[in-house]
């Protein structure tokens, strides 16, 4: 890592430092009941002494989290493609897609266990529910804003419909499309956590809610920790896999 | 040459065996019909009866393969076993009530989980509430349910206080949280049996206020139900294996609450063992009927009745009464088709 680098993680960090002072502060001062809040020198102390009982939870969410964001990806990916080839699919399936975001999970939550049982299959239902909207949204807005002029020209050479997709509107829509992907990605963890609070038997959801019901706060913000630094890793994942493919953009 | 004989009687035995009856289980030698129990909630000190079975291999022995399921949410085990999902399901006497009330009246209470209401007014030291007389004036906390906020307008009457000096908040199911960030005075809602056992053992002291001291009438806080469609020969007599087995799990925790502790833990290692062993020990007199002849798991209709009557003047059933009765306590062990006639 060069020096310009390191330098730039100096400010989040003293930011950071500064925050976890004042809540540590705040705590150890007896201004918040500390089974309401505790301080985060307990919560990495939860995060340190519960590891054996964490980790299996972290590995199972995990895996929801990586199905959960394949099926939306393909998902999201077919819908947008074929609302951008046949309008008629668009103009049917777009309020369908926006309507789907409005379900609350505890409505649908009993109607899937019912059909799919209680494994992993409702949880990765959940989770493509909740994932596949950003997707959509931003990788057909995408497709719909290539270059006209370069459209035009696509058109005088007699292009197909997926000959334009290949060549022109598909790689154009990659930027949005990764942006879609990027806040699923960050929503997937909480769509992971919805899923296991409706009926599980482990996982960092499954967690959170027995540790609350405990009253075990500093377990239940470790376990919070821990799907914080998921969404992030996965976010970076996807800026990295952005950059890799997307080359042609002028870097931000 | 005798162990060769040996060999081939057993082998023709075997194969006499299966010719007799062709199991869809197969080589196993006894055969486990599946049973799926849905819980009314994660994991707790209350089940710990029904997993203590369980790891002792009490269904096992009763030919029952017994899976335990967590339910989406408390209001979804009725809606599961209505949906034939499951066999059994662990909900609430009103929860039932209001079930059968909504159409659902093929459902059927087939046992006692917990004899009396584990619901509880709370409050904590600094608010001052010793008796239901100090809750005038003070904010109450509930979790929304409409038949607990009729508990509270029952609770104030009984009380002799002006129901609209209190204040009701719903806080959902933050009932502790809203209690120590002093958001409400009292809650009621909160088991006394965990959400109590959890904040005396944390020394906070907490005052508790029983319903069945406050003037509610007496109910089944967890019950077991059935559906009645599904209880035929064969699906009555599987229901009947299950409770005389949990009847004997419950027995084993009696004798050492550890069992129950350690099968918990062994479901959920997320669980805390202290917290669960105080809570399984605070059940324990309530997972047993008041009387020595009653069996474990009984119903008492009078009580049933009276609690049906409690709700119909709260406006909270709209129906009139079925004709087939909420409850039956005639798969409980020891009692039959005989014995059901004194229930």
């Amino acid at each position: 890592m060069s020096a310009p680098r390191l330098s730039r993680l100096v400010a989040p960090a003293v930011v950071l430092l500064v925050l976890f002072g004042l809540w540590e502060l705040v705590v150890r001062a007896g201004w918040v009941d500390e089974l309401l809040l505790p301080a985060p020198t307990q919560v990495a102390q939860a995060l340190w002494e519960d590891r054996s009982l964490l980790a299996p939870d972290l590995w199972t969410t995990t895996t929801e989290v990586v199905l959960g964001l394949a099926a939306s990806l393909v998902l999201g990916v077919g819908l947008a493609v074929a609302m951008h080839l046949v309008p008629a699919v668009d103009r049917a399936l777009r309020p369908l897609a926006i309507g789907s975001q409005a379900v609350p999970i505890p409505v649908v939550a009993p109607l899937f266990v019912l059909v799919l049982g209680f494994g992993l299959a409702p949880k990765i239902l959940i989770i493509a529910l909740i994932c596949f909207f950003p997707i959509v949204v931003n990788l057909s807005d995408g497709l719909r804003k290539s270059d006209p002029d370069a459209r035009k020209l696509l058109r005088s050479l007699d292009a197909s419909p997926w000959q334009r997709l290949r060549f022109l509107d598909g790689p154009s829509a990659l930027p949005a499309g990764f942006s879609g992907l990027k806040i699923a990605a960050a929503v997937a963890v909480i769509g992971a956590v919805l899923a296991e609070w409706a009926g599980s038997e482990s996982g960092l959801g499954h967690i959170l809610v027995t540790a609350n019901g405990q009253l075990e706060t500093a377990r239940a913000f470790a376990a919070t920790a821990l799907l914080i630094a998921e969404a992030i890793a996965l976010y970076a994942f996807f800026a990295w896999l952005e950059r890799r493919v997307v080359t042609w953009e002028p870097k931000a | 040459m005798r162990k060769t004989l040996i060999a081939a009687a057993l082998l023709l035995a075997a194969l006499s065996g299966c010719g007799e009856k062709a199991e869809p289980t197969g080589g196993s030698p006894a055969r486990q019909e599946p049973f799926t129990v849905m819980l009314d909630y994660f994991p707790n000190a209350d089940h710990a009866g029904i997993f203590a079975a369980k790891a002792a291999g009490l269904y096992e022995k009763a030919g029952l393969d017994v899976k335990i399921q967590t339910p989406p949410d408390p209001s979804a085990p009725l809606k599961l076993l209505r949906a034939g999902k499951a066999d059994v399901a662990i909900s609430y006497e009103p929860e039932l009530l209001l079930a059968r009330d909504a159409g659902a009246d093929t459902l059927v209470a087939v046992g006692a989980l917990v004899q009396v209401p584990l619901t509880s007014v709370m409050a904590l030291p600094a608010a001052r509430v010793k008796s239901a007389r100090d809750l005038a004036g003070k904010r109450v906390g509930t979790s929304g349910i409409p038949y607990q906020s009729a508990y509270l307008k029952t609770i104030l009457e009984q009380a002799g206080v002006d129901a609209g000096s209190v204040k009701e908040t719903n806080v959902g199911f933050n009932l502790v949280p809203a209690m120590l960030g002093k958001k409400v005075d009292a809650t009621l809602g909160a088991f006394w049996n965990y959400e109590g056992v959890d904040l005396a053992r944390r020394g906070r002291k907490p005052v508790i206020l029983r319903m069945e001291n406050l003037g509610v009438p007496a109910y089944n806080e967890l019950i077991l139900a059935a559906r009645r469609e599904s209880l035929d020969e064969a699906g009555a007599s599987r229901l009947r294996r299950f409770l005389t087995a949990t009847a004997a799990g419950h027995r084993l925790v009696r004798d050492d609450p550890a069992v129950g502790v350690d099968a918990l833990l062994k479901a959920d290692p997320g669980l805390d063992r202290g917290l669960q062993e105080a809570a399984v020990k605070a059940t324990l007199p309530v997972f047993f009927p008041q009387r020595a002849d009653q069996p474990w798991g009984w119903m008492e209709p009078v009580d049933w009745a009276n609690y049906e009557r409690w709700m119909r003047a709260n406006d909270l059933l709209k129906r009139p009464p079925s004709e087939a009765p909420p409850l039956t306590n005639e798969f409980l062990p020891g009692e039959g088709l005989g014995a059901s006639a004194r229930g």
